[in-house]
């Protein structure tokens, strides 16, 4: 999760809430300042946090697309040492390089996968953006899409979490 | 120019450098991680950590475009690119230009013309500096051998792309030079994507110099005192120490004077280094190259000087004046730093990295250690192999060797091997205590310990 627009100040208050609240009754904590909105919980959280002020970002046109037939070959998320299967038998499919996450091949189309949609391991199902260069992301593993932990058009780590699958 | 948020491009000591500066002037901090550091002490110390790619550094620390966007990504308006890695990158330079982000650092056309070091040599020969017997670039062995019998043997073989002490090789006789060439060809090629080479002439008695200098956009240039570095291993230095120790006060300002020279005639912006080489025998100096970053060894101008480089180079970067006319800067007392690695001296300095269990750093007055090292801490095997700078300060450098050699003598460090054992030889070895240092010192210390080790051996039942 990237705070584009918080301080380190703003960011030690955030951990000192998360102090307070380990140290409370309450299981989760919710927080609206401004545009700033904020969700702290213990175990399942109501729903992923979305990044604070997320860049104003447009994605890919068509025109720009054929620097998805790769410069660089688009790595596979296999590389990236994706943790086990979660307790509920999902498995991750993270960030195979940091940058703008899209969700869709261009502005208006289909997203590539959505929850309940059937992955194959070299499926694309997304794009990550590093400096005008496309990389595709492949999904790594088969099976059926139970979540999408990023929103469009946002940025992403390496090794983020971006959706989780149901193995077949 | 902005600098409230720094995005820290660097791991290891120097992350933990500059953020310790970051925090002193009030800024914020981003570290840039690859996956391998995000449980390091730097990360700890961050404001927050981005991963930005794999333990490979190609992939990560090596990533401009990841470099960039995660500056992009957390806000950051500053990057600091440390030392090693992108330090001495233009297209970092300009990729942060393109992004609006300040760069700490000189402008793309100086990083360019002081990393290309032909370029370098015949800009400060231009200058009025003094350049050591060499050739234009040789494409072929024939005119190898042909400047190398213009120039003398021995010579000393540079790719023209290289810096900090990496493709360099002497050459003894002319038999050699074919041999030496195809394979120093071969190497620029793979570790700087070009495969220029030429000749200098190689001073085996040399000591190593160099001049801390300040520039800022305003075109004032001042500088900080030398440092010498003579003591190497494979062209690595190992000690450092301010000022230059048994020098003759005449060429001691002549080397400085020239550095500001050559900074002052290309409008040198931010934190440099003018490094040279001095032939004792002679009592001359030549210009080697320039380098265009902090530079590893930098603790030991700011020990007598009384500055923080880091800082000054994020006040230059906003675009501030230097605070300090050549008058301004006053030298006190002499500084010596020790590089603690993750080597064993005995076995051809083999690099040992892996969990450090013990970790007792020494204190005391006059004592600074840098480090991004700690108890528990486990040493990657993707990076190089610094762990500590140690940094010696006193009156004299009687003093300074004084405390050095106590607090070596006070460092524990279990787990894995270091250099420590030996420094701590080195700061009683007759030579280096005389002053008497030279870039082949360390070489010699080292074959009379492999002999005693293996005496020792044949010792034994």
């Amino acid at each position: 999760m990237l705070f584009g627009s918080l301080s380190d100040d703003d960011v030690r208050q955030i951990a000192a809430l998360v102090e307070a609240l380990d140290h409370s009754g309450f299981d989760s904590l919710q927080l609206q300042v401004g545009e700033v909105k904020l969700t702290l919980g213990k175990g399942a959280v109501p729903t992923v946090v979305a990044p604070v002020a997320a860049p104003v970002a447009v994605a890919p046109r068509s025109t720009d697309l054929p620097a998805l037939a790769p410069v660089e070959a688009p790595r596979s998320t296999a590389a990236v040492a994706a943790p086990g299967p979660a307790a509920d038998g999902t498995v991750a499919i993270v960030a195979p390089i940091l940058g703008m996450f899209y969700a869709c091949p261009e502005p208006g189309a289909q997203p590539f996968v959505t929850v309940g949609a059937a992955v194959a391991e070299d499926s694309t199902v997304a794009l990550i953006e590093v400096m005008k260069v496309f990389n595709a992301a492949r999904a790594g593993v088969s099976g059926v899409v139970t979540e999408v932990c990023v929103k469009d058009c946002t940025y992403v780590e390496y090794g983020q979490v971006l959706f989780r699958v149901r193995p077949a | 120019m902005r600098v409230s948020r720094v995005l820290v491009a660097n791991r290891g000591e120097i992350a933990v450098r500059i953020l310790r500066a970051c925090r002193a002037m009030g800024l914020d901090t981003v570290l840039a991680a690859s996956q391998a550091d995000l449980c390091s002490l730097p990360a700890r110390l961050a404001g927050r950590v981005i991963c930005i790619g794999p333990a490979k550094a190609a992939d990560s620390y090596l990533n401009i475009g990841a470099i960039v966007t995660a500056a992009l990504a957390t806000g950051a308006d500053t990057v600091h690119p440390g030392y090693g890695f992108l330090a001495e990158s233009a297209a970092l330079a300009e990729a942060c230009a393109a992004h609006g982000l300040t760069f700490v650092g000189p402008r793309p056309d100086q990083i360019r013309q002081m990393g290309n070091k032909l370029e370098a040599r015949a800009l400060a020969a231009g200058l009025g500096l003094p350049t050591l017997p060499g050739s234009e670039p040789v494409r072929s062995v024939d005119q190898a051998l042909a400047a190398a019998a213009r120039i003398g043997f021995p010579v000393m073989l540079k790719a023209a792309a290289g810096g900090g002490g990496r493709g360099m090789k002497v050459v003894a006789e002319a038999a050699d030079l074919e041999r030496v060439v195809a394979s120093a060809a071969a190497e620029a090629r793979a570790a700087f994507g070009d495969d220029t080479l030429y000749l200098e002439r190689y001073i085996a008695y040399a000591r190593h110099v160099e001049v801390q200098v300040l520039g800022d956009r305003f075109g004032n240039v001042i500088h900080l005192g030398e440092r010498d570095c003579s003591l190497q291993r494979r062209h690595q230095k190992l000690v450092e120490e301010a000022p230059a120790p048994a020098i003759a006060e005449t060429l001691r300002q002549a080397i400085r004077e020239a550095a500001v020279t050559l900074a002052r005639g290309i409008g040198y912006e931010n934190a440099g280094t003018v490094e040279f080489i001095v032939d004792q025998e002679a009592g001359s100096f030549y210009f080697l190259e320039a380098n265009t970053r902090i530079q590893v060894e930098h603790p030991v101008t700011e020990a007598i000087t009384g500055l923080d480089l880091v800082q000054e180079q994020f006040r230059i970067a906003r675009g501030e004046r230097l605070r300090f006319s050549q008058a301004d800067i006053t030298f006190g007392g002499h500084a010596i730093e020790c590089r603690i690695t993750a080597e064993v001296p005995a076995e051809g300095f083999r690099p040992d990295p892996g969990r450090i269990d013990i970790w007792t750093p020494p204190e005391g007055p006059g004592i600074r250690l840098d480090t991004h090292c700690h108890a528990g801490y486990t040493v990657p095997v993707f990076y190089d192999s610094l762990l500590a700078k140690l940094i010696a300060h006193g009156r004299d450098r009687d003093e300074a060797l004084e405390r050095m050699r106590g607090a070596l003598g006070r460092f524990q460090i279990a787990g894995i091997g270091t250099t420590a054992p030996f420094l701590h030889q080195v700061m009683s070895d007759p030579d280096f205590v005389a002053g008497r240092v030279s870039t082949r010192l360390v070489e010699q210390m080292i074959g009379r310990i492999q002999a005693e080790t293996e005496s020792g051996v044949e010792q034994a039942p």
